[in-house]
């Protein structure tokens, strides 16, 4: 069977360490995923991690207009700074295509909880906007992760790069408590029978298609899920009809 | 592009395409739970059925952590679904005297085993160590196939380490498991210098790059496919092969004549 995909987890930019042939523009992205048969997927620039989240944040928009294919996705800080959530923050996010968040914690310093983000992540909640969350990037640790969604069980949460080792023991109580916890694949599909341990016990609704481009394979996440043992109709939810509702449910 | 993308994303396997995945462990396992940690004949078959796995090499969990269960669970498995499984003899150097009586009955079980597997880092002592000496003279003398787990910056099983018993073992078939993790350009320097090293790929292609940089600078006759399966799967380590821009050619290298050649005389067929 054919799969459309919409892929979650792409980054652009060049790391300030290198990395194996990434896309340096959102052009070059859009060449990427046209090869590998993605229809579509949601980036953020190396930049919002490494340089600056303000910097990073403006150079996305940039790269990302003209592409229909590409949807960003915005790093955002605690609010009390203003460095970038301001006032007009959501509607702006609206005109330029950011339609998904992420975070950094550990590595832009500071504490991704209540005290940091309550009004802010409430709003998100209000608004069903999805944050990224990544297990990569030592930014994240499992215990805050836990702390997170005991403060905001409503969050629309991803959970990104879960890790290279199996990581149910600490995934599957999240995904059993909190409805909008969802996993991405690029490297659920990596374990031996995890998606389809996944699916059985959570259904297909719970997963989202990433490739971790580019640092991992996207063939090796599409080949996976097309020969997952689960029904061609939970490929297809995973592949984009999951994302594709959490994005239609969305209020910016 | 290579054509067999496309025929393994028709189908996922092909049939003049085998896959020998040289590197795999069984069982359950302490601090992982695995869907398919639980040894079952039919359901391993139909999982290695799905991705076209010719032949299963492996080392189970429990034979390597605990000296007490030793070698029999892997003769127990193998014996379980001789057509698709063959197994490395775990080596403990904590108990040189289980390394001894393993050794000295080789031979008793060639229906099971093809070499031997060394887990030096788990088992803190280097893979040069004098513990691990029959299983290595056994190794060189019978031209077998050595599986370590091999990783950059360790003092057990890092390229140092590798190159003492390259040089000292000329006749063993060194296989650098995960292929000195990290250390891409050592692990190019030691198959340049050893014709008898060989990368493995497990985790090496959990990232784009080294199996890129050893097609460009070793060439795929030395690059063996393992998946440290149930930990990986096969059909996410095919993609991620296929994925790497190399031709059809060096994917069949690859995927299955460079095991083929290894495992001469050492299995039927």
């Amino acid at each position: 069977m054919k799969l459309d995909f919409f892929d979650v987890n792409t980054f652009i930019g060049r790391p300030m360490n290198g990395i194996f042939k990434p896309a340096k523009t959102g052009t070059d992205l859009v060449s990427e995923i046209r090869s590998q048969n993605i229809s579509k997927a949601i980036t953020w620039h190396i930049l919002q991690y490494e340089c600056s989240p303000e910097k990073g944040n403006r150079t996305l928009v940039e790269e990302i207009s003209g592409h229909p294919e590409l949807y960003g996705c915005w790093t955002i800080l605690p609010p009390q700074t203003g460095e970038i959530i301001t006032k007009d923050f959501f509607r702006k996010m609206k005109e330029n295509k950011i339609v998904a968040l992420n975070v950094f914690p550990e590595w832009h310093r500071f504490i991704l909880n209540r005290i940091s983000f309550g009004e802010f992540l409430d709003e998100l909640i209000e608004r069903k906007i999805p944050l990224l969350l990544t297990m990569d990037r030592a930014c994240l640790s499992w215990e805050l992760l836990y702390g997170l969604m005991k403060e905001f069980p409503e969050l629309t949460c991803i959970l990104c790069d879960i890790g290279i080792w199996g990581v149910d023991r600490f995934t599957w109580p999240l995904l059993e408590k909190f409805p909008n916890f969802y996993l991405e694949t690029s490297l659920l599909s990596l374990e031996e029978g995890g998606l389809e341990a996944t699916v059985k016990r959570f259904g297909a609704e719970r997963i989202v298609f990433g490739t971790g481009f580019p640092v991992r394979y996207p063939k090796a996440a599409i080949l996976q899920l097309a020969y997952a043992d689960i029904s061609d109709e939970d490929k297809e939810k995973i592949a984009s009809e999951n994302l594709e509702k959490i994005l239609q449910e969305e209020k910016l | 592009m290579n054509s067999l993308w496309e025929k393994f994303l028709e189908k996922g396997s092909v049939e003049d395409c085998p896959v020998y995945d040289m590197h795999a462990h069984m069982g359950t396992y302490n601090r992982i739970y695995f869907p398919y940690g639980n040894f079952d004949p039919e359901i391993t078959k139909k999982r290695l059925d799905r991705a076209g796995i010719k032949l299963l090499v492996f080392c189970h969990h429990w034979a390597l952590f605990s000296p007490d269960i030793g070698n029999s669970i892997n003769i127990e498995v193998v014996r379980k679904l001789p057509e698709r499984l063959r197994a490395y003899c775990g080596l403990n150097p904590n108990y040189p005297e289980i390394i001894e009586k393993d050794v000295g009955e080789f031979e008793k079980y060639r229906d099971v085993f093809v070499g031997f597997k060394m887990l030096a880092e788990y088992h803190q002592i280097p893979v040069s160590h004098e513990n691990y000496a029959p299983a290595w003279k056994y190794a060189n003398l019978k031209k077998l196939p050595v599986l370590l787990h091999t990783w950059g910056g360790s003092q057990c099983n890092g390229p140092e380490q590798i190159r003492d018993v390259a040089e000292k073992y000329p006749e063993a078939r060194i296989l650098m498991g995960h292929s000195c993790h990290g250390e891409w350009g050592k692990a190019v320097r030691l198959m340049k210098d050893f014709p008898n090293v060989y990368a493995e790929l497990c985790a090496v292609v959990d990232s784009r790059g080294g199996l890129e940089q050893f097609l460009d600078e070793v060439g795929s006759k030395r690059i063996i496919f393992g998946t440290d399966w149930p930990w990986f799967n096969h059909h996410y380590y095919i993609g991620a092969v296929l994925d790497s821009g190399l031709s059809d050619e060096d994917a069949h290298n690859i995927f299955h004549r460079n095991a083929e050649n290894l495992l001469k005389g050492l299995i039927a067929n």
